[in-house]
C-alpha cells in the first residue's frame, strides 16, 4: 500500500461517515432502546460540545447572592424550559424566620439538651454535612456526642466506629438483630409502623441473640478534635441507652430504637440517613412514638433532606408536582408530631447524568427546587437550596472537576459534604439575631 | 465550523487531543494527507534526505499534538530531547572510559530528576511532613522561573502539574542513553531525528514504551506498508476503540465508578462484581489506547512493540506480567532487573532498594520496629544464607537456589519500584509489592510436592478461618473464604496425585482452567489498590483510595448480600452482558483471534470501508447510551 491509496482510504471512511450524518436519523426507536447518530453540526461543533452546562459559576460564599429577588428571577428565565411550568415563589422572605422556635430554644442549651434530628437520604450518610451543622451548633451554644445510631451500624459512620458483640465475641451487623426499615423494601418494613425516630428498629428477641445471650455495642469516637475530646468517656463503656438513659448491656428480648452518645446539655444533633428514600415515609411512622421523642428528647428543630431520589427517574413535571405535595404531607406530619419544633427542609444537591456521551445536569432539578422552595413557605418552614448554592445547573459537574463530589455526578465526596455541611451550619447561624 | 478549527488547532487544557474523539481523526486525516504528499510527491531517489523530511514534519506534528495535549509542557520534552541527544554523543565520544558512565550517570540524574520533580513532589513532600511533623508544601520552580521571578503571575506556584505522558518519554531516552553506553545502538547523529524517536505523537502520552534500539533503526527505512499489515493497522484501530469505548468507558460509567466512589452504598456482591469489571475495564484502556496507538503508526510506516497479550489468560503472576505491559516489563527487565543482578546476583543495588523501601515504609507508617527489624533479619538472614549456598555451590541444587533467592529478590524490588512508576502514592506501591509476593510465593508453590502444598495449604485455610471466627473482621472473612476456594481446588488435585491419575487431555484443561481463574482473581484483588481519583491533590486521592480498598474489603467480607444477586443482575443486565462479553472475547484462544483478525485484514478494501462505518455506529450506540439509572439494593 502506498501513502495515497491509505489516504484514499481514510478519506473514503470519512466521506461514508459524512454521508451517514446526513442521511441517518438522529434517533431512532428501537423497542425500548434508542439508537442515535449524530448531525453533521454535531460532529463539527456547532452545538455545544463537551460538558453542557447551563449556568457553571459557583457562588460558594454568600447564600444570600443566590436567595436575591433578582438571582431568583434570572434563574427562572434560563432555566425554565417550555415545557416545565413557570412556579412563582415568593422570593423576599428569608425563610430562617420560621426557624423562630428552635433559635429562642438555644437560649436553653445552658440547662438541657436541645435536639436537631437531620434526616435525609444517601447524600448525609456516614455522619456527611450532619457532622459540619453539629460542629457549629456546639462550637456556640455546646454540647457534646454524636446523638443517636442504630444498634447495628449496618453502614460506617465517619465520626464513630461501632463493634457489635455478641457474648464477647465480635459479630458484623448483618449477623446481628434482626432490623426493620420504614425505607426499606417491603420485608424489611413492619405493620404497626413502630419504628422509632430512626425509622429503623433492631429486634432482639427475632435476632440470633437469644435468652441468655449478651448483645453488647462498643461505639468508639473516629474525630479525635478537640471538639469531641469528651467522648472519650463513652469510649470504653458497652451501650448507652438514650431513652432509658444510662450505659446498659443488652439481653433478652425488645426492641431497640437507638443508641445515643451525648452530653446532658447543649445542643444534639442526630444524624439519621435513609438510603434511597423520597421523603415520603414518615406518615408510616408511630405517631404517638414520634410526638413521646420529640417532647421528651426537647427536639427544636428537625432537618429534612430529601427529593434527589425523585431525579434520575423522573422526568415529566406532573409526577416532580406529585412527589412535592406528598413531601407536603410529611412536613405537615411531622409538624403535627412536633408542634414545638421548626423545621427546615434542604432541597436536592444538582445532579448530573450522561446524555449523547456528554455529562449534563437532570433538567428536573430547577423545577423540583422552586416547588419545595413554594411548598416551604406556604407551609412556613424554611427552606435551603443545595442546588442554587452550589450554582445552579452544571455546578455538580464542576464539583466533579474540582474533586468535591463522586464520578456519578450524583453523591457529594467527603470534601464537598464537608463544604455544603458548613454552608448549612453557617446559614442557620446567621439567620439568629442577638 | 470555527469550534471544529478550535478543537484542532487551538490549545485547551480541558480538552486534549484523545484517540477517542473525533478531533483527533480529523487532525490525524490532515496531518496524513501532507504525510502522504511528502512521500509520494518527493522523488525516491533523494533517499535519505526524503527521510529527513518525513521524520522532520512528523517531529513537528508531534510536538504540535504534545502541544495540544500539556500546553508549555512542550518545553520540557524538548528539553529532554536535547539534554539527552548531547550527552548520548559525549557517551560516544568517551567509549570505554569511566567519563561514559559519569556523563550516564548524568542523563539518568537529568530524567529522573525531572521525573520525581513533576511525578513525586507531593509524595516526597507527604512524606517528609510524616516523619518530620512539618508542614511543607509543594512549590513550583519553573512557575515561579515562568513568572519572572515571581510568585504571582500567569503560573501558579503552588501546585505542579503533571505533564502528560511525561513517564513514557522519560523511560525511552533513559533506554537511548542506556543502550549507546552499553554499545547497542548508535547515537543518532541528527537531533531533530532524535526528537522525532521520543515524541512520535501515537505513542507519546500512553506508551508502548519503545526502546532505542526498536525504533531508531526505522527511522533510516522507507515507507513500507503491506495489505496485510494495513488490513491489521485498521483492525488494530477499530479494535481498541471498541475497547476503549464499549469495554472500559461503558463499564466505568455506568457501574465501576459508582461503586468505586461510594463503596458503602452498595452491597459485597455489587462491589466484588465491580472490582472484577474494573480488571477488565483496566485492561480494555489501557491496551484499548496502545492498540490505536500501534494501528495509526502502523499506517504511517511504523512499527510499535506489542503491548498487551491477553494477559488475562495467565496461568500464574509471573505470566501475567509477561503479557500485561509488556513494553514496560521489558523496560524494567532490561534497565532495573538485570542491572540490580537479575538471578546471577545481589549486591548493593538489592540491599539499597530494600533498605530504602523498608525505610519509606516505617517512616510514612511509624511501625519503625516491626518494619525495620523484620527487615534487619532478612538481610543478615539472606547474607548469611548467600555465603551457606556459596560454599556448598558446587552441588546444582544449590545454584538453583540461589539463583531463585537473587531472582526473587530483585523481580520483588523490580515490581515495587515498577508500581511507584504507576503513580507517586502509597497504594501503587502496595500493589506493586502484593505483585512481588504474589510471583515469589508462586514460584516456591511450583517448587512444592503436592503432599507439602496441600498442608501448607490446609494449613492456611485453618488459620484464616479460625481468625475469622474470632475476629469477624471482613479481611479476614475475605481472606478465609478465597483460601477455602484454593484450598478445595488444591484438594482435588491432591486426591488425583495420590490416585496416581494421568494427565489427560481434559484434565490439562481443567487445571489451566484453574490456574488462569486464579491469577485472573488474583490480580483482581491487587486492583484494589491500583485506583486513584485523578481530580483530587495527591494527598487526598492517597487517603481515599486507602479508604475505598477498605470499604470494599469490608463489604465484600462483611456485607454480602445472596439475596439481591437476582435483581443487581437483572436491573444491570447490560453492564454484566459486556462484562461476560468482554471475557468471553478475552479468553478466545489465540489461534482463532489470529484467523479473524487475518480474515478482516483480507476484507476488500470497499467492505473494510463499510465495515469501519458499521462498527463507528455500533462504537457511537455506547458513547451516546443512556446511563444505568442509580439503584439501591440494599438497606
Amino acid at each position: 500500500m502506498r501513502p495515497n491509496h491509505v489516504l484514499l482510504f481514510i478519506a473514503a471512511c470519512l466521506l461514508c461517515l459524512g454521508l451517514l450524518c446526513i442521511l441517518l436519523p438522529h434517533r431512532v426507536e428501537v423497542g425500548t432502546r434508542t439508537l442515535r447518530w449524530p448531525t453533521l453540526g454535531e460532529v463539527f461543533g456547532n452545538q455545544e460540545s463537551g460538558v453542557r452546562s447551563q449556568d457553571s459559576e459557583i457562588f460558594l460564599d454568600s447564600l444570600s447572592d443566590a436567595d436575591s429577588p433578582e438571582s431568583m428571577d434570572t434563574l427562572v428565565a434560563e432555566r425554565a424550559k417550555p415545557e416545565i411550568p413557570r412556579v412563582s415563589v415568593d422570593s423576599v422572605t428569608d425563610s430562617r424566620v420560621f426557624l423562630g422556635a428552635f433559635y429562642a430554644s438555644l437560649a436553653e442549651s445552658g440547662q438541657k439538651v436541645v435536639r436537631v434530628v437531620h434526616y435525609g437520604d444517601s447524600q448525609i450518610e456516614e455522619d456527611r454535612m450532619s457532622q459540619q451543622i453539629r460542629e457549629a451548633l456546639q462550637n456556640r451554644y455546646g454540647g457534646q456526642g454524636c446523638g443517636l445510631m442504630p444498634l447495628a451500624q449496618t453502614i460506617p459512620n465517619k465520626t464513630v466506629k461501632q463493634q457489635l458483640r455478641m457474648n464477647n465475641r465480635p459479630v458484623q451487623p448483618a449477623q446481628g438483630p434482626r432490623r426493620y426499615l420504614v425505607y426499606g423494601p417491603k420485608h424489611d418494613q413492619r405493620s404497626d409502623g413502630r419504628y422509632g425516630v430512626m425509622g429503623q428498629v433492631a429486634m432482639m428477641n427475632d435476632s440470633l441473640v437469644r435468652g441468655s445471650e449478651e448483645l453488647t455495642a462498643i461505639c468508639t469516637p473516629l474525630i479525635p478534635t478537640a471538639q469531641y475530646r469528651r467522648w472519650r468517656v463513652f469510649a470504653d463503656t458497652s451501650i448507652h441507652y438514650s431513652f432509658a438513659g444510662d450505659t446498659v448491656r443488652l439481653s433478652g428480648h425488645g426492641a431497640v430504637y437507638g443508641l445515643s452518645q451525648e452530653s446532658e446539655t447543649g445542643v444534639i444533633v442526630d444524624n439519621i440517613p435513609m438510603r434511597g428514600c423520597l421523603g415520603l415515609v414518615f406518615t408510616k411512622m408511630d405517631r404517638g412514638q414520634l410526638e413521646r421523642f420529640y417532647r421528651e428528647q426537647n427536639v427544636k428543630l428537625i432537618i429534612m433532606q430529601f427529593g434527589g431520589n425523585a431525579i434520575p427517574f423522573n422526568e415529566n413535571p406532573g409526577t416532580i408536582s406529585g412527589i412535592v405535595k406528598g413531601l407536603r404531607q410529611q412536613v405537615q406530619y411531622i409538624r403535627e408530631c412536633a408542634p414545638d419544633a421548626s423545621i427546615l427542609f434542604i432541597g436536592p444537591s444538582d445532579m448530573a447524568r450522561q446524555v449523547d456521551g456528554e455529562w449534563e445536569s437532570y433538567p428536573m432539578i430547577p423545577y423540583m427546587d422552586r416547588l419545595l422552595r413554594k411548598m416551604a413557605l406556604e407551609e412556613q418552614i424554611a427552606y435551603f437550596s443545595l442546588f442554587r448554592w452550589m450554582g445552579g445547573s452544571g455546578s455538580m459537574l464542576r464539583w466533579r472537576e474540582i474533586g468535591l463530589a463522586g464520578e456519578d455526578g450524583v453523591h457529594f465526596y467527603r470534601g464537598g459534604a464537608r463544604k455544603a455541611g458548613n454552608a448549612v451550619g453557617e446559614w442557620i447561624l446567621e439567620g439568629i439575631t442577638e | 465550523m470555527t469550534t471544529f478549527w478550535q478543537n484542532i488547532l487551538g490549545f485547551n487544557a480541558d480538552s486534549p487531543l484523545l484517540f477517542t474523539q473525533f478531533y483527533f481523526w480529523a487532525f490525524f486525516a490532515l496531518v496524513f494527507t501532507l504525510f502522504a504528499l511528502i512521500m509520494e510527491a518527493i522523488p525516491d531517489r533523494l533517499g535519505n534526505r526524503k527521510l529527513h523530511l518525513r521524520n522532520i514534519y512528523l517531529l513537528f506534528v508531534s510536538w504540535f499534538f504534545y502541544y495540544k495535549t500539556s500546553g508549555l509542557f512542550l518545553l520540557i520534552l524538548a528539553f529532554v530531547t536535547l539534554s539527552d541527544w548531547l550527552i548520548a554523543q559525549r557517551i560516544k565520544a568517551n567509549n570505554g572510559r569511566q567519563m561514559a558512565k559519569v556523563w550516564l550517570c548524568l542523563s539518568v540524574a537529568i530524567d529522573l530528576g525531572l521525573l520525581a520533580y513533576f511525578k513525586y513532589a507531593y509524595f516526597f513532600t507527604n512524606m517528609i511532613n510524616n516523619l518530620l511533623g512539618t508542614g511543607f508544601r509543594v512549590f513550583d520552580i519553573f512557575a515561579y522561573i515562568g513568572n519572572g521571578f515571581a510568585q504571582a503571575g500567569r503560573f501558579s506556584v503552588d501546585t505542579i502539574v503533571l505533564p502528560v505522558g511525561i513517564s513514557f518519554y522519560m523511560f525511552q531516552v533513559i533506554s537511548y542513553t542506556a543502550d549507546v553506553f552499553r554499545g547497542r545502538i548508535q547515537p543518532v547523529k541528527n537531533i531533530l531525528d532524535f526528537g522525532f524517536y521520543v515524541s512520535f505523537f501515537p505513542q507519546l502520552v500512553a506508551g508502548p514504551i519503545v526502546r532505542a534500539e526498536e525504533f531508531i533503526p526505522q527511522l533510516y527505512k522507507p515507507y513500507h506498508l503491506s495489505r496485510r499489515y494495513f488490513g491489521l493497522a485498521i483492525f488494530w484501530i477499530l479494535n481498541g476503540l471498541a475497547k476503549k469505548i464499549i469495554m472500559s468507558d461503558y463499564l466505568a460509567v455506568n457501574l465501576i465508578d459508582r461503586v468505586f466512589d461510594n463503596p458503602l452504598l452498595f452491597s459485597g456482591f455489587e462491589n466484588l462484581f465491580a472490582l472484577f469489571a474494573y480488571s477488565l475495564q483496566v485492561y480494555a484502556d489501557f491496551s484499548g489506547y496502545t492498540d490505536i496507538a500501534i494501528g495509526v503508526a502502523l499506517l504511517m510506516g511504523f512499527y510499535l512493540p506489542m503491548n498487551f497479550n491477553s494477559p488475562y489468560k495467565s496461568q500464574s503472576p509471573q505470566e501475567f506480567w509477561r503479557r500485561w505491559h509488556m513494553s514496560l516489563g521489558r523496560w524494567l527487565k532490561t534497565y532495573l532487573y538485570i542491572p540490580l543482578g537479575g538471578n546471577r546476583k545481589i549486591g548493593f543495588g538489592t540491599y539499597f532498594w530494600i533498605s530504602l523501601i523498608a525505610l519509606v515504609s516505617a517512616a510514612l507508617t511509624g511501625w519503625w520496629v516491626w518494619i525495620l527489624v523484620p527487615t534487619g533479619a532478612l538481610i543478615v538472614g539472606i547474607i548469611v544464607w548467600d555465603k551457606v549456598l556459596q560454599r556448598s555451590c558446587l552441588t546444582g541444587e544449590a545454584v538453583e537456589k540461589r539463583k531463585l533467592l537473587y531472582s526473587n529478590l530483585n523481580s520483588f524490588i523490580t515490581q515495587v519500584l515498577g508500581g511507584l512508576w504507576h503513580g507517586a502514592s502509597w497504594n501503587f506501591i502496595i500493589w506493586g509489592g502484593i505483585n512481588g509476593i504474589g510471583m515469589i510465593v508462586e514460584k516456591i508453590w511450583r517448587e512444592m510436592g503436592w503432599h507439602l502444598r496441600f498442608a501448607a495449604m490446609t494449613l492456611l485455610t485453618t488459620g484464616l478461618c479460625l481468625a475469622d471466627y474470632w475476629t469477624q473482621l471482613p479481611v479476614w472473612r475475605l481472606f478465609a473464604v478465597w483460601a477455602a476456594i484454593v484450598w478445595i481446588g488444591t484438594a482435588v488435585r491432591y486426591v488425583y496425585f495420590l490416585r496416581q491419575g494421568a494427565d489427560t487431555r481434559w484434565t490439562k484443561a481443567l487445571s489451566s482452567a484453574w490456574a488462569v481463574l486464579q491469577t485472573f482473581t488474583f490480580i483482581t484483588f491487587t486492583r484494589l489498590f491500583f485506583r486513584s481519583s485523578s481530580n483530587l491533590d495527591p494527598a487526598t486521592a492517597n487517603k481515599v483510595a486507602w479508604e475505598t480498598a477498605k470499604n470494599m474489603v469490608n463489604q465484600i467480607g462483611g456485607a454480602w448480600n445472596n439475596q439481591i444477586i437476582p435483581a443487581f443482575v437483572w436491573e444491570y443486565r447490560w453492564v454484566v452482558a459486556m462484562f461476560v462479553l468482554g471475557m468471553v472475547i478475552h479468553w478466545v484462544p489465540t489461534n482463532w483471534k489470529r484467523r479473524y483478525r487475518l480474515a478482516f485484514s483480507a476484507m476488500p478494501l470497499w467492505l473494510m470501508v463499510g465495515a469501519v462505518c458499521l462498527a463507528i455506529l455500533v462504537i457511537y450506540q455506547f458513547v451516546s447510551a443512556e446511563m444505568q439509572p442509580f439503584i439501591y439494593f440494599q438497606f
